[in-house]
């Protein structure tokens, strides 16, 4: 990887990390886990818009596992994993199929799947059916969290100057 | 050409996401005014998805806590209060087991993810006990 890309690269490392440091600091918005705002999506989404979906995964796998050493949120590594790349995974397919005028689209099921992910981890480590009652809020909150990233991915792409 | 099928698809797109968005708020309004039931409340609580303890919240009298110990070394603080059962303190980092409150209704769980803890209340309401095991 050419050093100019590199550097950028971990600027938006520093970035992503910068936003969910202070999105952490924020109280939760409800209290069920996984319903938060996901900012650090926003970055994300430039990636993919200005780069290519393997440094959109490397920079999100830095900013997860770094958040994890950095804010002792080990415990919650795994979900991060798990709606982080599912989150991505969605994005780059659809980011692939649709243009850059339905970036908020892209954002509302980036921000679904990552609450879906979430969830199935979820269920997976506690084992409990019980935590699918959550599901409807989870949905509801994935979206709505996801456009929003979304309009902001739009905004922050029209003032960037080109790569 | 392209553009077209771009339309498409994103209008399609939108409409999966009107439904998920529709069937989630039928979803939240069938619960709250769903009929509650009025048998005994019971809360069970999973570890790592292993019933460890059941308790019937309606004959207890007098209010007791309950530590309950993560298979990672993390702590809740359970209180278990006639008819109510909620998480007084716990060494998460987030606490939203704890500003989930105490629940005395069968509607939802309470949830530490961090720590792998669920506390499911369910109500007895039929003789078949169709909503007494549900793991």
């Amino acid at each position: 990887m050419p050093t100019r890309k590199l550097t950028q690269l971990a600027l938006y490392t520093a970035l992503s990390l910068a936003i969910f440091a202070l999105e952490s600091v924020i109280p939760p918005l409800a209290p069920i886990p996984g319903i938060k705002l996901g900012l650090a999506n926003i970055i994300t989404l430039v990636l993919l818009e200005r780069y290519s979906p393997r440094d959109a995964f490397l920079v999100l796998l830095c900013r997860i596992l770094l958040s994890a050493l950095l804010f002792g949120q080990a415990l919650s590594l795994l979900y991060s994993l798990a709606g982080g790349l599912a989150a991505l995974l969605v994005q780059m397919c659809l980011r692939k199929r649709l243009g850059r005028r339905h970036l908020c689209l892209v954002g509302a099921f980036g921000g679904l799947f990552h609450n879906l992910g979430q969830l199935l981890a979820a269920l997976l480590v506690t084992g409990t059916l019980g935590v699918l009652a959550y599901l409807p809020h989870l949905v509801l909150a994935g979206i709505l969290a996801g456009l929003f990233t979304g309009l902001c991915a739009s905004f922050l792409l029209q003032k960037l100057p080109p790569v | 050409m392209q553009t077209n099928d771009n339309r498409k698809l994103a209008r399609n797109l939108s409409l999966v996401l009107a439904a998920c968005i529709l069937a989630s708020l039928a979803v939240l309004l069938a619960l709250r005014f769903a009929p509650r039931g009025d048998g005994p409340l019971q809360a069970d609580i999973y570890r790592d998805g292993e019933l460890i303890a059941s308790i019937r919240l309606d004959q207890v009298t007098v209010s007791y806590t309950l530590p309950i110990e993560a298979s990672d070394g993390g702590r809740n603080l359970i209180e278990v209060r006639p008819n109510e059962i909620g998480i007084l303190s716990a060494d998460c980092p987030d606490k939203l087991c704890v500003r989930q409150g105490f629940r005395h209704d069968a509607l939802y769980p309470i949830v530490c993810l961090p720590h792998r803890l669920v506390i499911r209340l369910s109500r007895e309401t039929d003789a078949d006990g169709t909503d007494a095991v549900v793991r």
